[in-house]
């Protein structure tokens, strides 16, 4: 098993660097010059290239990354070419708000999801099994800014403003600022709607797939052999069934991180937090190279991270698994 | 049998009545001391070096951290702001300042002449690389004759030297020549305690790119008894939609620049919010590129002319006469702008209404194009980009697109994302016509720096001398009367040859909460926290 995580901490290196070499590239390929924005009206040509030269933003895209890797072995990921200011401190700063919303948004994914696929599985087409797959159905089907947008006019202008509608209040202890909101009911307003609209999407689509795994499950030999021995149904379906069930449905978990990082890109924008995906989108916008690559290297590390968790949750959910 | 109430007695006890359920007009307009201001960003501040960030956000903070000489009032008085008064020699060419005798930067050092030197010539100096530099061509320099008295000498007489010192863009904002030479430029852009000192009403506390800005009370700030407001929080909300729902339910005060479009919707939603607006001072034009790089190195000063645009019949037939400025007036704005053909929108100083010589005539459009040599036989095909900043630019483009099949001409719209759009146009790139609001103008001199022929932001790219000649004349004219007449001149010059082509005016929102109290609305001028107090 030792060998088995170090193997995979060492094979997740080639593809974090795999990931933030393509990012690298593309950014450099789109069209668009930070430089010019940074000198905006007072551009010159000659000012221009001495600004490139500073970045070395004058050298070949493979010497850059090169430099830029150099530099980010020895701890500097560089600095934001528009506001000068640290990448790795801005980043910091906004990955609590991030993590936060991912993990919720995939906890309430997980409490709709479950309930939902047990019931279609167990209650196979009858109305409680439609009605799950119908909501599955338009929940994968509407995107996450429109459901943001429902969950605004329903809680923040409708019901009288129960929700707030943007910000962000830290939990207590992790205020990264100066200045900083921090409550814990504060918190779990602000994260709700946020955490909702990006959760619900994903539900949809573990209730599919949890609702296939299930039928799939109870109509094998094992399942049988527990319900012959007298076993009850609550037992069978949540001792035997469900972990064996689950063990695609945390496959597909993993794999929705990176889905759950887009789609934050867009609910941080809609609900004006300040987490890593408004963070990303502005640095995508604004040609900053550097704070692009920062926000590529977390993003990779933390799909990477949590694709080797749920490799590692395999052996708990299934003792027949072991990895040599 | 009851007793009746004579209308007398009636209307003696409504006004009891009345007496005694409105608290006294003077209670409601003392203003109260303390509070935080929630205000509300539509878009980032770029950085906190006031002398070369871009942008109007960045611009509304530099208002209150810094101070400057002079402020402008919305009906165009000047007044002292650091200074106490000033006085002008009769040959226009000597400024003299005296400064007020308490103000202090926020380090505790003194607003003196030493100081006001030091900040302009730092604007001056290449090296600064700040985009005020331009304006201060007329400067010959700044000179010290005692720690309260500082003269600015000029080369030649300059009409808007206040106008600029008070509003273009920051306008002067002075800096802490100690706290200057202490910090680098790096730790002021990013806005690093102690490094952004001003002599504003507040000073700076925090500055958490993406998340917030906060300003407090400068407790020794010159004017006695202001600010009133403890704190200033400055959040980016960059949806219009989140931002009315975070109006709506009272989690900010006040929203420094709103969407035109939905400004309905936000009355709608909130029926006591104080909408503020005025006259129209920021020109929303579809800018047509005159010359290209003869030698195809961009910016070279060697050019011909445009393929298309070159031909002046063309522009004229494309700009002139084949928009139609009411219908896209009524369609992008809901009819909230003024069609407005003249470069000077209808709010700036000396503005000029030259409709009339762009009526919409689409026989006279095709007519010209003819003559240029374009018809069915050589259909004429243009490209016209907008830019993604806002929606705005998009629809206008898909208007004018439509505008253009009735004369026989295909737009092809190349929608782009701001940063793409001033590679373009900064550049010299590829580009034939724009869709864009550019910088909200208090006068017309201060467009000299994005349609003079020499200018890096005069994206047309035409180069005719007699515009410069004009705007220098416009300029060095002290004369108010005689200044009007070469402002009409200018104008309709642009129109004849349209190396300026305007659509409308662009309409400037902002909105309050009725609590918020003392806002002096002055456009995207002047936006100043220090008079603002909080009734709650």
């Amino acid at each position: 098993m030792r060998v088995y995580i170090l193997r995979r901490l060492l094979e997740m290196i080639p593809t974090i660097l795999m990931i933030t070499l393509v990012v690298f590239v593309m950014m450099r390929s789109i069209p668009g010059d930070p430089v010019v924005a940074l000198l905006g009206d007072a551009y010159t040509e000659e000012d221009a290239e001495r600004i490139r030269a500073a970045y070395g933003l004058d050298q070949p895209v493979l010497v850059q990354y090169v430099i830029w890797l150099g530099k980010l072995v020895r701890g500097d990921w560089g600095a934001s070419i528009l506001s000068g200011r640290p990448v790795l401190s801005d980043v910091l700063v906004r990955l609590p708000v991030t993590l936060e919303l991912i993990l919720l948004s995939m906890g309430v994914a997980l409490v709709i999801a479950i309930p939902a696929g047990l019931i279609g599985a167990l209650r196979q087409n009858t109305w409680a099994d439609y009605t799950a797959t119908s909501v599955a159905m338009i929940g994968v089907s509407i995107p996450e800014f429109f459901i943001g947008v429902l969950l605004l006019l329903v809680f923040s202008i409708g019901l009288g403003g129960i929700l707030p509608s943007s910000g962000w209040v830290y939990l207590p202890g992790t205020c990264p600022t100066m200045v900083c909101g921090v409550s814990l009911w504060g918190n779990a307003q602000h994260v709700l709607m946020p955490a909702i609209a990006l959760g619900v999407g994903r539900a949809a689509i573990l209730t599919r797939l949890l609702r296939s795994s299930m039928l799939e499950v109870i109509r094998t030999e094992y399942v049988t052999t527990a319900r012959a021995k007298g076993l009850g149904e609550r037992p069978v379906v949540l001792k035997h069934a469900l972990k064996n069930a689950l063990i695609p449905t945390v496959t597909v978990m993993g794999l929705q991180v990176g889905f759950l990082i887009g789609g934050a890109i867009v609910v941080e924008t809609l609900f004006a937090m300040p987490g890593l995906g408004t963070f990303g989108i502005d640095a995508i916008i604004a040609r900053d190279y550097q704070q692009v690559q920062g926000f590529a290297l977390i993003t990779a590390f933390a799909f990477v991270a949590i694709n080797f968790l749920v490799d590692l949750t395999y052996t708990v959910l299934d003792p027949r698994i072991r990895y040599a | 049998m009851r007793p009746r109430l004579r209308p007398f007695g009636l209307a003696l006890l409504i006004a009891l009545a009345w007496l005694v359920a409105t608290p006294p007009p003077s209670d409601a307009q003392t203003p109260k001391r303390g509070g935080t201001l929630r205000v509300s960003y539509g878009n980032e501040v770029a950085n906190l070096d006031f002398h070369t960030a871009p942008g109007y956000e960045m611009m509304w903070v530099a208002m209150n951290i810094g101070c400057g000489l002079v402020n402008i009032t919305p009906d165009g008085k000047f007044v002292g702001d650091a200074a106490e008064s000033w006085t002008a020699s009769p040959d226009g060419l000597l400024y003299t300042f005296k400064l007020r005798k308490n103000v202090l930067f926020h380090d505790g050092t003194p607003v003196d002449a030493a100081a006001v030197k030091f900040s302009i010539d730092r604007l001056m100096d290449p090296a600064t690389k700040s985009g005020m530099r331009s304006f201060y061509e007329s400067v010959h320099s700044v000179e010290v004759v005692d720690p309260l008295t500082v003269q600015i000498r000029l080369k030649h007489p300059y009409a808007f030297l206040l106008h600029m010192l008070a509003a273009y863009r920051t306008g002067l904002v002075l800096y802490s020549p100690a706290a200057t030479q202490k910090y680098s430029l790096e730790d002021r852009k990013q806005g690093k305690p102690g490094a952004v000192i001003g002599c504003g009403p507040f000073k700076l506390v925090e500055w958490v790119k993406g998340s917030h800005l906060v300003m407090e009370r400068f407790d020794k700030y010159f004017v006695p008894g202001l600010p009133y407001l403890d704190r200033v929080m400055i959040r980016v909300i960059k949806d219009p939609v989140t931002e009315m729902a975070a109006f709506k339910a009272g989690e900010i005060d006040f929203i420094a620049s709103f969407s035109p479009e939905h400004v309905d919707t936000l009355k709608a939603q909130s029926p006591n919010a104080v909408i503020m607006t005025g006259k129209e001072t920021t020109p929303m034009l579809a800018a047509m590129k005159v010359t290209v790089p003869k030698d195809g190195k961009p910016m070279s000063k060697e050019r011909a002319p445009h393929p298309i645009f070159g031909d002046l019949r063309v522009r004229k037939a494309i700009g002139c006469y084949g928009i139609d400025r009411q219908e896209i007036v009524k369609i992008a704005f809901k009819g909230k702008a003024t069609p407005w053909v003249g470069m000077n929108p209808p709010g700036t100083l000396d503005t000029v209404d030259v409709n009339a010589l762009c009526p919409y005539d689409q026989a006279k459009a095709k007519a010209l194009l003819a003559e240029a040599g374009y018809g069915p036989a050589k259909p004429l095909t243009f490209e016209l980009m907008a830019d993604t900043e806002k929606s705005v630019f998009n629809v206008i483009a898909t208007v004018i697109k439509e505008q253009m099949t009735r004369i026989g001409v295909t737009a092809n719209i190349r929608l782009v994302d701001k940063v793409s759009w001033m590679n373009s146009t900064l550049q010299d790139g590829p580009w034939d016509m724009y869709v864009e609001d550019l910088l909200s103008l208090i006068t017309l001199d201060s467009n000299a720096y994005l349609s003079n022929s020499t200018s890096t932001w005069s994206h047309p790219r035409h180069n005719d001398k007699r515009v410069d000649e004009l705007y220098a004349r416009y300029a060095q004219e002290m004369d108010a009367t005689k200044r009007k007449a070469i402002a009409k001149e200018m104008q309709e010059f642009f129109v004849e040859n349209m190396y300026w082509n305007n659509i409308s005016g662009s309409p400037f929102y902002m909105v309050a909460q009725p609590w918020m109290k003392g806002y002096v609305y002055n456009a995207e001028f002047e936006v100043h926290y220090d008079k603002v107090w909080l009734d709650k």
